[in-house]
C-alpha cells in the first residue's frame, strides 16, 4: 500500500515536472524577489488594521519582503495567449500566495491599419501611466501614486475588455487612436477603502480573493474588494490618443453599477456603487525625461437599508522623472481629498505627499531603488475612531534590492 | 462584335523606332558612365544620414537591379536592421535571435503578410515582388517598427555619415526621389531630375523643407509598456 502511494506520488511528481518543463521551455516567464530595508514613522499601516497611510509603519522591522513574483505568458497557438501574475506580498492576508492579473487575451493581426484586441479575466482597466513595468510595477518610484495605489487596493476588471486601435503609426501617420470598452463584475466593494481609510500609498496590490485590513479591526475590517452583490455587470469606456512613442493621453469612464441598496446579509456586506472618471497624460522626450500628470474624479455610494451615504474623491499627481543611462531619478507630488455625505464627516479625508526616488538598474538582474515618501493629511475618522490629532506626517524611507530572471529580460 | 478599338489600330512604326534608338542609346551610355552624387541635408542644414535616394533615367528603359536576398534579424525586440532597401523581385529571410517569440506583420497594400517567428524555428523568406513602402510591425511588441523599401529603380541607396549617395550611372537624364521614414516632406519636395552628361558628374543638394518627426525613443526598456 505504501509503495503503491509511493509510486503514485513519484508518477504524480514526474507527470507534473514533466509538464511545468514543457510549458516553461514554451512560455515566456519572469521572477523577481524585492527585498527592502525600510523606516517609517508612520501609524499602524492600514494594512494591519490601523489608519497608517503608507504600506510599512514604525511598528515593522526594518527588513521587509517587497515583493516575490513570478509571471507566465503562454501562446496558445498564434492569436490566443494567456497570462498569469503571481505573487507574495508578506501582507497578513488569508493566503500568502495571490494573484494579481489572470487573463486570457484574444490578439489577431492588424488588418487595414486597424487592430482589435480582447482580454478576458481579471487584470487592471487602462487608467495608469506610471505602472507601465511588468507586475504593474512603476518603474519610477516604489510606492505608486495615490490613485495607481487605489487601483492596485481596491480596483480590478474581472470581466471581459476589448480594445479597437487605429494603428496610424504603421500606415505613414504620426497619430494611433484606441477605443477601450469592458464588461466586469465582481467589484462592489471597490470605494471600501476610500470610504474608511481614504487614499493611501502603497505597491501591495490585492491579489484576487484577497483582503485589506485585518478582519476585527475599524474602519476596514479585512474588506474583499473583489465581490459581486447584485446582479448589475459594471463598465467603462475609455478613448486613448498617441503620437509617434512620445506622448500618449488616455480618458476613461469607470462605473460599477452596483446597486448601492443591494446588501449580501451572509457575508456581512453591502454593494459600493463607485464611479469615476480618469484623465491623463505622458510625455517622454529623447533626452531622457518623462512627464506624466493623472487626475482621478469619482464617488462611491452605499445605500442599505435608507441610510444612503456618498463619497465624493479626487486625486491627481505630477510626476517628473529623468533618466540617465541606468540610473532614474523621480519626483511626484500627489493631492488628494474624499468628501463625505450623509454620513457626517465620516471617512473625510485631504492630503498631499512628496515622493522622490532614485533608482539604479545595476545589472539586467539587479536593480537598488531608494525612496522617501512623506504624507500629509487630515482625516476625520483618525479623529473620530482614535481620537487623534486629524492633522499627521507620516515619512517612510525604503530601500530595496530586487533580483530579477526570466526568459525575457524584463528589467531591459 | 467588333474587336477592342486598341487591336485595330496598327503597330506604330514611329514609336517602334524611337524605343530602339533609346535602347542603343542606353547601352551606348553604359559604356560612358557618370557619377551621380547627391548631398541630402535636413531643414537646418546638417547632412541626414541613412536616407534612401533612388535614381530611375527618364530616358532609356527603366530596369530594374538584380533581385537580392537579404536578412532582418530580431534582436533584443528590434529589427535589425530597422530598413532595408531592395530591388523588386528580392526577398527578405526573417530569423529570430531573440529568446522571445515575435509575430511580424504587414498590411501595406504592397506587400500583406503575417510571420510568427517562434524560438529556433526557420520561416521561409517573403518575397517583395511590388514596388513601394513596407511598414513592419510586431503584434506582440508594439514599440518595434521597421520599413523595407522595395525599389524598381536601377540605382539605389542610402546616404552615408556626410549625407552623401553616390553611384556610377549611364549618361542621360534622371528623376532622382528621397525617402525616409520620418520625412514630412511630401512629392515634388523630394524629386530632382538631374543630367548625368558629357562632364560625367551631376552632382544635386536636396535641403528638406520640414522638419523630420522625432525619432524613436533610445535606451528606453522593452519591457515597459509602450
Amino acid at each position: 500500500m505504501e509503495r503503491r502511494a509511493r509510486r503514485l506520488c513519484s508518477g504524480y511528481f514526474a507527470v507534473v515536472a514533466t509538464l511545468w518543463s514543457c510549458c516553461l521551455a514554451a512560455a515566456d516567464w519572469d521572477a523577481s524577489l524585492d527585498l527592502r530595508l525600510v523606516n517609517s514613522d508612520a501609524d499602524r499601516s492600514y494594512l494591519d488594521g490601523g489608519l497608517g497611510l503608507t504600506r510599512f509603519d514604525r511598528d515593522d522591522s526594518p527588513l521587509q519582503l517587497g515583493r516575490a513574483r513570478f509571471a507566465l505568458t503562454q501562446n496558445l497557438g498564434e492569436i490566443w495567449s494567456a497570462h498569469l501574475d503571481a505573487s507574495v506580498w508578506d501582507d497578513r492576508d488569508a493566503h500568502p500566495l495571490g494573484l494579481t492579473e489572470a487573463y486570457l487575451q484574444l490578439r489577431p493581426y492588424p488588418s487595414d491599419g486597424y487592430r482589435l484586441r480582447v482580454k478576458a479575466g481579471a487584470f487592471y482597466p487602462p487608467v495608469s501611466l506610471e505602472n507601465r513595468a511588468s507586475g504593474w510595477e512603476s518603474p519610477y518610484t516604489l510606492s505608486y501614486s495615490a490613485i495607481n495605489s487605489w487601483l492596485a487596493t481596491e480596483v480590478r476588471t474581472i470581466g471581459a475588455e476589448a480594445q479597437l486601435e487605429w494603428l496610424g503609426t504603421r500606415t505613414g501617420h504620426a497619430f494611433d487612436f484606441g477605443l477601450t470598452g469592458a464588461v466586469f463584475g465582481w467589484n462592489e466593494q471597490a470605494g471600501a477603502v476610500l470610504a474608511g481609510d481614504g487614499f493611501v500609498f502603497t505597491d501591495r496590490q490585492t491579489p484576487l480573493g484577497g483582503r485589506v485590513g485585518q478582519p476585527g479591526d475599524p474602519p476596514l475590517n479585512g474588506v474583499k474588494p473583489f465581490l459581486q452583490i447584485d446582479s448589475r455587470p459594471g463598465a467603462y469606456a475609455g478613448v486613448e490618443a498617441r503620437y509617434l512613442d512620445r506622448l500618449v493621453v488616455r480618458v476613461l469612464r469607470y462605473d460599477n453599477r452596483a446597486d448601492p441598496t443591494a446588501v449580501d446579509s451572509v457575508a456581512g456586506v453591502v454593494a459600493w456603487h463607485t464611479s469615476f472618471t480618469s484623465v491623463g497624460a505622458r510625455l517622454e522626450t529623447q533626452s531622457g525625461w518623462t512627464l506624466i500628470g493623472q487626475w482621478l474624479d469619482g464617488r462611491t455610494a452605499i445605500d442599505p437599508h435608507g441610510f444612503a451615504s456618498a463619497w465624493p474623491f479626487r486625486s491627481g499627481f505630477g510626476l517628473v522623472s529623468r533618466r540617465f543611462g541606468r540610473h532614474v531619478l523621480s519626483a511626484r507630488y500627489d493631492r488628494f481629498r474624499v468628501d463625505a455625505q450623509g454620513s457626517e464627516d465620516d471617512g473625510a479625508q485631504s492630503g498631499h505627499a512628496v515622493t522622490v526616488a532614485y533608482a539604479f538598474n545595476a545589472s539586467e538582474h539587479w536593480r537598488v531603488s531608494l525612496e522617501w515618501l512623506r504624507v500629509v493629511s487630515d482625516s476625520y475618522t483618525r479623529q473620530e475612531l482614535y481620537a487623534l490629532p486629524p492633522w499627521a506626517t507620516q515619512t517612510q524611507v525604503q530601500l530595496a534590492l530586487r533580483y530579477t530572471l526570466g526568459s525575457t529580460n524584463p528589467q531591459r | 462584335m467588333r474587336p477592342p478599338a486598341r487591336l485595330n489600330r496598327p503597330f506604330p512604326l514611329r514609336r517602334a523606332t524611337a524605343a530602339a534608338l533609346l535602347l542603343v542609346m542606353g547601352l551606348g551610355g553604359e559604356l560612358r558612365a557618370g557619377t551621380l552624387v547627391i548631398h541630402v541635408l535636413t531643414v537646418d542644414g546638417h547632412n541626414l544620414t541613412g536616407a534612401v535616394v533612388t535614381a530611375r533615367p527618364l530616358d532609356g528603359p527603366a530596369r530594374h537591379a538584380p533581385a537580392q536576398h537579404a536578412i532582418m534579424d530580431q534582436v533584443n525586440r528590434a529589427f535589425e536592421p530597422d530598413l532595408l532597401v531592395i530591388p523588386v523581385g528580392s526577398s527578405i529571410e526573417f530569423p529570430n535571435s531573440d529568446s522571445v517569440s515575435h509575430q511580424i506583420y504587414s498590411f501595406s497594400a504592397v506587400k500583406r503578410f503575417q510571420l510568427p517567428l517562434y524560438r529556433g524555428k526557420p520561416y521561409p523568406p517573403v518575397l517583395f515582388e511590388q514596388a513601394g513602402v513596407v511598414t513592419l510591425g510586431c503584434n506582440i511588441h508594439d514599440e518595434m517598427l521597421a520599413y523595407v523599401l522595395v525599389t524598381d529603380a536601377p540605382y539605389f541607396g542610402r546616404t552615408d555619415a556626410g549625407g552623401v549617395w553616390s553611384a556610377e550611372v549611364a549618361r542621360g537624364q534622371y528623376r532622382v526621389v528621397i525617402w525616409h521614414p520620418r520625412l514630412r516632406d511630401e512629392g515634388a519636395d523630394l524629386e530632382r531630375v538631374l543630367t548625368v552628361n558629357e562632364s560625367d558628374r551631376a552632382e544635386l543638394t536636396l535641403r528638406l523643407v520640414k522638419q523630420l518627426q522625432p525619432a524613436q525613443l533610445a535606451d528606453r526598456p522593452h519591457s515597459w509598456d509602450y
